[in-house]
């Protein structure tokens, strides 16, 4: 066997283990659940408002995020100043942060005893035990994903493609949206994609700061939380439907890029 | 690339665990694994050292989590020695199950309310807490819950009115451990909250009892797996607890004595 081959079959026998390592966890689960499992599952009563709850946050973060999240990827990744890099690397911080921590952290700044508590309680706003909160804790938990994801594709898109934009008339905001936008989306609807699916496990963050409360703050996670105090196989089945769930909801995102260049070459 | 690194990490980290193992069999000390509740943590590591000093030849291994969970790793296989439960459900689904021969009870505990220090909606009695309306609970699938929820029922029954109702209407979050519902109270974000008179004393909380004749009866069983390798030791560990020595530890952490 020469060299090459040797390589390529080291490589995907590595990448079998990996594989096997992230998946085998999920066949067990599946294994061990019966159909009527399933059923008693979906019939629990703390099943649909958590589901529906989940993606109700989730879609309302996932917006907030790209709203939010995408000016400041195209300024780090345009920018050469200095402080730029210390932006960047600050925004990547609550990555390495556990989320229970952020939390505390969260009800620190919002909660009633909080930096900003006196503030808010004068514009009679209290954001802690509420679907705010959870939204709040989706964002901070994901968007350092979606920052990284869209910082690093609007890099690859080249200046001197802009510039040919700029001198064929189009004003700089036009030269975003009509190329560098549409050259990095690949590139942001997987960071989007990753923010969604880190914001739809978000558990740590949302527990401490919005608390658990059915049709209030409680998520699929936080349901799961629940379930598996009590009936593991419960615990199993939510979890499985959630896997079930994210894993179609991802692959449409995923192919979302796909969709747009296939609409958009046809017509012309 | 990255891959070399990765792999000389591997291997060094199972080198290290290797070396550990070889150090801990030149000192042939016995280990006893302890699974205990995570309300147990403070109590249960003041208790290891006392028994430590008093059994040089044991090391006793401590693993908090929620009774539930240690229930699900002991069916599992999870190596323990020994069980402590907050709930003595959990220890009857492993005395049934074979995987614990029998078990006793080892402590008490009761309920109470904590308000922040500062004590924002003026709580001075068991009577007062439908004044708060920020009120943490924990959810009726942990223990702390459903004792919660006896103790609520038998309030109704004395106060005569739907006192219950009236808490649940201003309860905000219902927590799955006794931590968290702390925690609320702890930070001032909750005006009151019902948890065990163990987790009751930090400087930031105040603590009201509730009266007896309506207070649920907690109580805390423990026993020796089956499949245990030192029965002999886990027993000695068990008759430490049960000492006067022991049963000083435990109220020390405000957990009552059961005879």
């Amino acid at each position: 066997m020469n060299r090459n081959g040797f390589f390529s079959s080291l490589g995907s026998l590595l990448g079998i283990v990996l594989v096997s390592l992230l998946l085998v966890p999920l066949l067990a689960m599946l294994v061990s659940t019966s159909h009527q499992d399933i059923v008693a599952g979906i019939a629990h009563p703390m099943f649909l408002p958590a589901l529906f709850l989940s993606l109700k946050t989730t879609s309302i973060s996932l917006a907030l995020t790209c709203l939010l999240g995408t000016p400041l990827a195209w300024w780090l990744a345009s920018s050469r100043s200095k402080s730029t890099k210390i932006i960047e690397l600050v925004v990547a911080l609550p990555i390495v942060i556990p989320p229970a921590v952020l939390g505390v952290g969260l009800l620190q700044t919002f909660g009633r005893e909080g930096l900003l508590g006196s503030l808010l309680q004068n514009l009679g706003l209290s954001i802690p035990f509420t679907a705010s909160a959870v939204i709040i804790a989706q964002i901070v938990v994901s968007s350092p994903f979606f920052i990284q994801a869209a910082t690093s594709s609007f890099r690859k898109v080249e200046p001197d493609i802009l510039m040919v934009a700029r001198t064929l008339g189009s004003s700089a905001v036009s030269a975003f949206f009509r190329v560098a936008l549409p050259i990095s989306l690949p590139g942001i609807v997987a960071g989007a994609s990753l923010a969604w699916a880190r914001s739809l496990g978000e558990f740590g963050a949302t527990l401490l700061f919005a608390g658990n409360m059915k049709d209030e703050t409680q998520t699929m996670p936080l349901a799961i939380f629940s379930a598996m105090e009590s009936d593991l196989q419960l615990a199993i089945v939510f979890s499985l439907v959630l896997v079930g769930g994210g894993g179609i909801l991802l692959a449409a995102l995923r192919c979302l890029p796909l969709t747009v260049a296939l609409t958009k070459r046809r017509p012309r | 690339m990255g891959l070399i690194p990765l792999v000389a990490m591997l291997s060094a980290s199972m080198l290290a665990t290797g070396c550990q193992g070889s150090r801990a069999a030149i000192e042939v000390k016995t280990e006893l694994i302890v699974y205990a509740a995570s309300s147990l943590v403070g109590a249960f590591a003041e208790l290891e050292i006392g028994f430590e000093e008093a059994n040089p030849g044991i090391d006793v291994r401590t693993t908090f989590a929620g009774s539930q969970v240690l229930r699900f790793q002991i069916e599992q296989g999870g190596p323990a020695d020994i069980f402590a439960s907050a709930n003595q459900d959990h220890m009857e689904a492993l005395v049934g199950g074979g995987q614990i021969t029998n078990s006793l009870i080892f402590a008490g505990n009761d309920l109470v309310v904590i308000v922040p220090k500062a004590n924002p909606a003026g709580i001075q009695t068991f009577a007062d807490l439908g004044q708060a309306t920020l009120i943490v609970l924990g959810s009726e699938n942990v223990p702390v819950g459903a004792y919660t929820r006896q103790l609520l029922d038998n309030a109704e029954q004395h106060f005569g009115e739907p006192f219950k109702k009236h808490v649940e209407a201003r309860t905000v979050s219902l927590e799955n451990n006794v931590r968290l519902v702390r925690t609320k109270v702890e930070m001032g974000e909750a005006d009151a909250a019902i948890v065990y008179r163990s987790e009751a004393f930090s400087p930031r909380l105040t603590m009201i009892p509730i009266p007896e004749k309506l207070n649920a009866r907690v109580r805390y069983p423990i026993g020796v797996l089956a499949r245990s390798e030192n029965p002999s030791q886990a027993r000695t560990f068990i008759d430490y607890l049960l000492s006067t020595e022991g049963v000083q530890t435990l109220s020390s952490h405000h957990f009552l004595a059961v005879q």
